[in-house]
């Protein structure tokens, strides 16, 4: 029958590809690339959403420490310029490292006085090359990344995994956000295609909350970075008043 | 401190969380070249696993006014060598102050691919163009560069069960009595779209939109086809 | 490498109207190397039940084997022939008691029932029973023939659009196969007749 794992190997003999030797090398010290690399703390989910002159981005404040809930009060939503907002998930230490970059990035930018702000485009294409040459030194970034913004007065809206992996839409969740919000978030587009900036932040809200319900690593304070030609705004904390009176109708599983 | 001593790491074992530097985002791509035209196709479709990154991404790559690139598989080695390829082709124009031809840059993919053979770009590679007769080929590559020149082609994740199709349709392997001749533009168009839905019938990879590039002597002509979504 | 594809080969099955074709590549070998150019693997179980086998050749065997007594056993019980259905049941509960050492192949069933409707289906290798209203395909190149077959196929052909139809799947998909392939079988099945043809193919 049909094997979709067998799908698109290429061609290749099994294992071909399996340049790490994943089966060859006892201990770490034999590994032939060298790094064992594990994120340690690390972020849930960020969520982004795109409405008609701008840009939300949502993503609560817990630093996570395997199942331990060790940092509550954490930011990963922050402004770069006025045209750039990002959110980032994944390790948080690599998390730090990158927003050292991007700010030694934006000084040489500064530095130029050209009066020509970054814009979002050029951002994710430059962080794009950035995760994928960490990638290639198989010493990842362990990291998701959305970048927001506004550019030629339309809403920009990208992503960039650990690989490199570089999205632009309108709806993304990065996490367990893929799987819980994306649905949520397309639906709410769906039903309403051109959202002003107020409904965007209710469904994004709305999203959080969610997530918190169901997320074990998410947490019920989260940060909002809002972007439009206007305004850069990063509100927050916020925090979900959580209802859990329902919670009695999940059961079964005893 | 050993990472293994850390307390939510303890019960991992080590091979585990070894990191895998590629990824198989999907998609697929289907190229047929005419008497005087190169017709290209990819669906817009980009996932990892069971999850859809986007719906809306297409695999073609326009490189010259002569050829398009279509490039599916990892998706971050499938951006780095568009980049480059498109990188190499300013560096030629600039040079020689004229566009690189279909086969050279045929030959200059395989050697770009070829120079990570030990640590290739994971894709499959369709590339197609009009060449200095007017006539289109497609040049179709393994991720370590191994390349064939052909009139039609199908890669990615729908490779397998869209080129039997082709074999038959374009290449009219297995029928008897007929006259051999060349595929009009129509008939060829027809038969990508054909396969497209075929292919989205049965493959999770492939689906959402085909993303349709038809080189001419005119010109590049572009159009976009619905498939199925789910 | 699977060792489903350690022989190699392809059977494929489609309905009609008012009747049902299945066909199997009739190459034996070994990994790479051919041994053998006349290994079919769709067996004649009863005048309107066909089943084919394609997997590891010993178990292809042992299988038709172990199906042929059993079918033998309910027939002389019974007084009466096997139906699609009940030859089905059968065959999925043989395979399920190996769940855990199975038979590697992934069998078709093909035949007309009691009222000589068309019946169609395909199992995994432990049982897995799929029956859907169109065609069924299994071996080394299914991916290929499920390209060829949902594109050629349509509804309600008769006996010989439905013999071209599926012999232009079977022989296009083993020509992107390096496993299968070297000649081809068809079988026909109508209320009044069965039909075989070996069909010529690339031999390389």
């Amino acid at each position: 029958m049909f094997e979709v794992s067998a799908l698109h190997n290429f061609g290749f003999p099994a294992n071909s590809l399996d340049l790490l030797g994943n089966n060859e090398f006892q201990t770490i010290n034999d590994d032939p690339i060298g790094h064992f690399h594990t994120p340690i703390t690390t972020a849930t989910s960020v969520l982004g959403l795109a409405f008609d002159n701008g840009v939300i981005l949502a993503a609560d404040t817990l630093g996570s420490y395997g199942s331990l809930a060790r940092f509550k009060n954490i930011s990963r939503v922050l402004k770069v310029n006025k045209n750039i907002i990002l959110g980032v998930g994944g390790d948080y230490a690599d998390f730090q490292y990158l927003k050292e970059l991007v700010n030694g990035k934006m000084i040489g930018e500064e530095c130029l006085e050209d009066n020509v702000p970054l814009k979002p485009a050029s951002l994710h294409c430059w962080l794009t090359r950035v995760l994928y040459q960490r990638r290639s030194k198989v010493d990842p970034l362990w990291n998701n990344v959305l970048i927001a913004g506004v550019q030629n007065k339309t809403p920009y809206l990208g992503f960039i995994d650990k690989l490199g992996t570089a999205v632009k839409d309108t709806v993304i969740a990065t996490g367990f956000g893929a799987h819980i919000a994306v649905p949520l978030l397309r639906n709410g587009v769906q039903k309403k295609p051109n959202m002003n900036k107020q409904e965007a932040e209710e469904l994004i809200v709305k999203c959080m909350e969610v997530l918190y319900y169901r997320d074990a690593r998410s947490f019920n304070k989260y940060e909002l970075g809002i972007i439009t030609p206007d305004e850069v705004q990063i509100k927050g904390p916020i925090s979900i008043k959580a209802n859990w009176d329902i919670s009695q109708y999940v059961s079964g599983y005893e | 401190m050993a990472l293994a001593s850390l307390p939510h790491l303890s019960g991992m074992k080590k091979n585990d969380s070894r990191f895998n530097p590629y990824d198989d985002n999907g998609g697929s791509i289907v190229a047929i070249g005419g008497d005087n035209y190169l017709l290209i196709a990819s669906d817009t479709r980009l996932s990892t696993g069971y999850s859809i990154y986007t719906r809306n991404q297409s695999k073609l790559f326009q490189v010259s006014n002569k050829s398009i690139v279509g490039c599916s598989g990892c998706w971050c080695d499938t951006l780095t060598l568009t980049r480059l390829i498109n990188a190499r082709m300013q560096m030629y124009l600039h040079e020689h102050n004229k566009e690189m031809s279909t086969p050279a840059l045929a030959q200059m993919i395989s050697t770009m691919l070829y120079y990570k053979r030990f640590f290739p770009y994971y894709v499959s590679v369709v590339m197609g163009g009009l060449e200095p007769d007017g006539s289109g080929w497609v040049y179709s590559y393994d991720p370590i560069g191994n390349l064939e020149r052909s009139k039609f082609h199908a890669g990615g994740s729908s490779g397998a069960l869209l080129q039997p199709l082709l074999d038959n349709q374009v290449g009219l392997k297995n029928i008897q009595n007929i006259v051999e001749e060349s595929i009009t533009l129509e008939k060829a168009s027809r038969i990508v779209q054909d396969v497209f839905i075929s292919a989205a019938e049965r493959d999770i990879y492939t689906g959402d939109e085909i993303h349709i590039m038809c080189i001419t002597a005119d010109g590049i002509k572009e159009e976009k086809v619905d498939l199925r979504k789910d | 490498m699977s060792i489903l594809a350690y022989n190699g080969g392809a059977v494929v099955a489609m309905k009609g109207k008012n009747c049902v074709a299945i066909a199997s590549d009739k190459r034996f070998g070994i990994q790479a190397q051919t041994l053998s150019v006349n290994f079919e693997k769709v067996f004649e179980m009863s005048p309107h039940l066909y089943v084919g086998l394609p997997g590891l050749a010993t178990d292809t065997q042992t299988v038709h084997q172990r199906l042929k007594f059993r079918q033998n056993l309910y027939e002389l019980k019974e007084g009466r022939r096997m139906s699609p259905k009940a030859f089905s049941a059968m065959l999925s509960n043989l395979l399920y008691e190996r769940r855990f050492g199975p038979y590697f192949v992934e069998p078709i069933v093909a035949g007309l029932d009691q009222n000589y409707e068309p019946y169609i289906n395909a199992m995994d290798l432990i049982g897995c029973i799929t029956q859907p209203d169109d065609f069924v395909v299994s071996g080394t190149c299914a991916s290929q023939l499920y390209g060829m077959c949902e594109v050629l196929w349509e509804p309600n052909l008769e006996p010989d659009d439905l013999f071209e139809t599926i012999s232009q799947a079977l022989v296009n998909a083993c020509d992107r196969d390096a496993v299968s392939g070297w000649g081809a079988v068809v079988h026909i099945i109508e209320k009044d007749k069965v039909t075989i043809k070996h069909v010529k193919t690339r031999m390389d």
